[in-house]
């Protein structure tokens, strides 16, 4: 019989066949942990877009996007000053980075950094996707004094100003929502005429 | 009967197994129902869930509902509650969630402060913390089956809030969310973790809690110590687990169940055919209980609090939704080796002879609470930096008072 290390010997020899086969054992272990790793790549599905990605072109109508009206076009004339409605363009409803909030306030009520010329009649319109945790926003009538309504995303209270460029005025928004160009049409519709001037949906 | 018993025995030894288990002493004290709430509601909830699994539709695709295309989970969930006892049984499950997470923060608040973390159960408070954090996963991944519009905007906040984790976010959220939200990998995924995933690691961890109890068990009441003394010492006191203690916890199992079918019966939640479908808007509402107080934090949070760090983007999100709940579980692991003991400790504390642990957590409650709070700023009418300095008011003022209270009062004592 071949004479083997017993544990105790075996430490001022170097290495021992116990020791030998727990290093084995480990690395094996590791290896076929590590190799399960690889794994999870395959779980995590690669990016399809990066991150929001809007489909807005100009020229495409706005179109009401809830309540009994969805789909249809939104005329000029059904809002007054200090109205707001969820807008989505023309049959391109289906991707939530082309929801924007379309709202009507007196024209002179702009104040900088308002791109006042993507702006027409009053009508000003803005990502709807809340740059915090990407929340829908909504609109705070003020019906006393109509300029003064807000927007406000109801998920944490983030407060935009809409005057103001939809400068974040309260709340842990980190910016400010886009805002995107919109026109009143010859026949009453609305359509937009640029492209989102800033990042859209949550900045993460 | 004892046919069949003395069947069993001569091929499982069952005398024998009762001699040495079923006879181990169960030390009593009521407040030792509360992990067992959590036990039984976990068992009401897998029950009621394996009822819920065989009529749910794990699937987003677009199906006709009374004329509407909706999510086929959503249409799924919407006939649940249109069967005979459906709904109730939908009920059922949810408050047994909300009963379970309550009662493991009770049974975590008792342990707190009688003190029944130190030497040698660390492991177990440990063990106790992530039953708590799987709890709550838990009921997270719950929320996105029923596929409504509050499903959807709830789900969509904890993707942003998986995504603005520094280095890993973008990977991680497209893990745990099987690619971007919404997109049809979600519920399918979410639907594996919350029927298979997560209750098989809770399985796990309740069986190594239970256990580790078994082996070190109960915290004993101190009064135990001077009855032990007289009898001339005894080990435990308590009562043995075959009968008396099966008696207690299935009259105790059958209590739990009445009051949670009538909550069921008469308290209504998450009415999914309220919230309807995933739609544009997003409408006011807020998380179950449990979640108010990141919620809460989150609202706090300054938005021009955005800065990178080793290359890493730490903003807002980062902070609400990722350190804050991290750094709390933090806190509450560190709390067997902050205060430890050189001895094995088998009796439980008196609060109220612990001055600087029990003001501690008296603070930290009500730091909690505040920021529970804080989710209702919107109601309140109070602006985020109020409400900051309120909570951070309050939580010091409870903190130093119940210490200075609590120091007077063993003065008093004679400590």
């Amino acid at each position: 019989m071949v004479e083997g290390n017993s544990g105790k010997e075996g430490v001022n020899k170097g290495i021992t066949r116990r020791r030998f086969t727990l290093g084995v054992l480990i690395a094996s272990l590791a290896g076929a942990f590590g190799s399960l790793l690889t794994m999870l790549k395959v779980l995590a599905p690669e990016k399809k877009g990066a991150g929001y990605a809007t489909t807005i072109q100009p020229g495409d109508v706005l179109v009401y996007a809830q309540g009994n009206s969805a789909g249809a076009s939104i005329m000029a004339s059904a809002m007054k000053a200090g109205d707001a409605v969820l807008a989505y363009p023309s049959g391109k409803t289906s991707n939530p980075a082309n929801l924007v909030q379309l709202i009507k306030l007196d024209e002179k009520a702009f104040k900088p950094p308002t791109d006042v010329a993507l702006t027409d009649q009053g009508f000003v319109a803005y990502s709807a996707i809340c740059t915090h945790l990407g929340c829908t926003v909504s609109w705070a009538a003020n019906a006393a004094s109509p300029d003064a309504s807000f927007t406000e995303c109801r998920c944490h209270n983030s407060i935009f100003n809409p005057a103001e460029g939809a400068k974040v005025v309260g709340g842990p928004a980190p910016i400010p929502l886009s805002q995107i160009g919109v026109k009143v049409r010859q026949d009453g519709m609305l359509a937009f005429t640029s492209d989102f001037n800033g990042p859209i949906g949550p900045q993460v | 009967m004892s046919m069949i018993f003395k069947w069993l025995d001569e091929r499982l030894e069952l005398k024998k197994f009762k001699e040495k288990f079923l006879s181990k002493t169960f030390p009593t004290h009521p407040t030792f129902l509360l992990g067992e709430t959590a036990l039984f509601s976990f068992i009401t909830l897998a029950a009621t869930g394996i009822f819920l699994g065989f009529l749910y539709e794990p699937s987003t695709r677009m199906v006709s509902l009374f004329g509407a295309m909706v999510p086929a989970a959503y249409a799924s969930v919407v006939r649940i509650d249109l069967l005979p006892m459906g709904l109730i049984v939908r009920r059922i499950h949810h408050w047994s969630a909300m009963i379970m997470i309550a009662a493991i923060l009770a049974h975590l608040l008792r342990v707190y402060f009688t003190s029944s973390y130190r030497k040698p159960r660390e492991i177990n408070w440990l063990v106790g913390l992530s039953l708590w954090g799987m709890a709550m996963i838990a009921a997270f991944t719950g929320y996105l089956l029923p596929y409504s519009q509050f499903s959807v905007t709830a789900t969509s906040i904890a993707y942003y809030m998986a995504k603005s984790m520094p280095w890993i976010g973008d990977w991680a959220a497209r893990l745990l969310f099987a690619g971007d939200f919404p997109s049809e990998g979600t519920v399918p995924r979410f639907f594996f973790m919350h029927v298979m995933l997560i209750p098989g690691t809770l399985i796990g961890l309740i069986s190594l809690h239970m256990l580790i109890l078994i082996k070190q068990k109960h915290t004993e009441p101190r009064t135990n110590r001077e009855r032990k003394e007289a009898q001339g010492g005894r080990r435990l006191i308590g009562i043995p687990i075959w009968p008396e203690q099966a008696v207690i916890s299935l009259s105790y199992f059958l209590f739990l169940l009445f009051v949670t079918v009538l909550m069921a019966s008469y308290i209504p939640l998450n009415p999914i055919e309220t919230y309807g479908p995933p739609s544009p808007g997003t409408p006011v509402m807020r998380p179950d209980w449990y979640f108010l107080v990141v919620y809460g934090f989150l609202k706090l949070v300054p938005g021009d609090l955005v800065f990178t760090l080793l290359g890493g983007k730490i903003t807002p999100e980062t902070i609400g939704g990722v350190i804050f709940p991290a750094l709390n579980f933090l806190a509450y692991a560190l709390v067997p080796f902050f205060d430890g003991a050189k001895d094995p400790q088998h009796y439980m504390e008196n609060p109220l002879h612990r001055p600087f642990m029990t003001s501690l957590g008296v603070g930290a409650i009500i730091f909690l609470c505040m920021m529970a709070v804080a989710g209702y700023i919107d109601v309140l009418h109070i602006t985020p930096k109020a409400m900051t300095a309120y909570a951070l008011v309050t939580t010091a003022a409870a903190w130093g008072i119940s210490y200075v209270l609590l120091r007077w009062y063993n003065r008093k004592r004679g400590l």
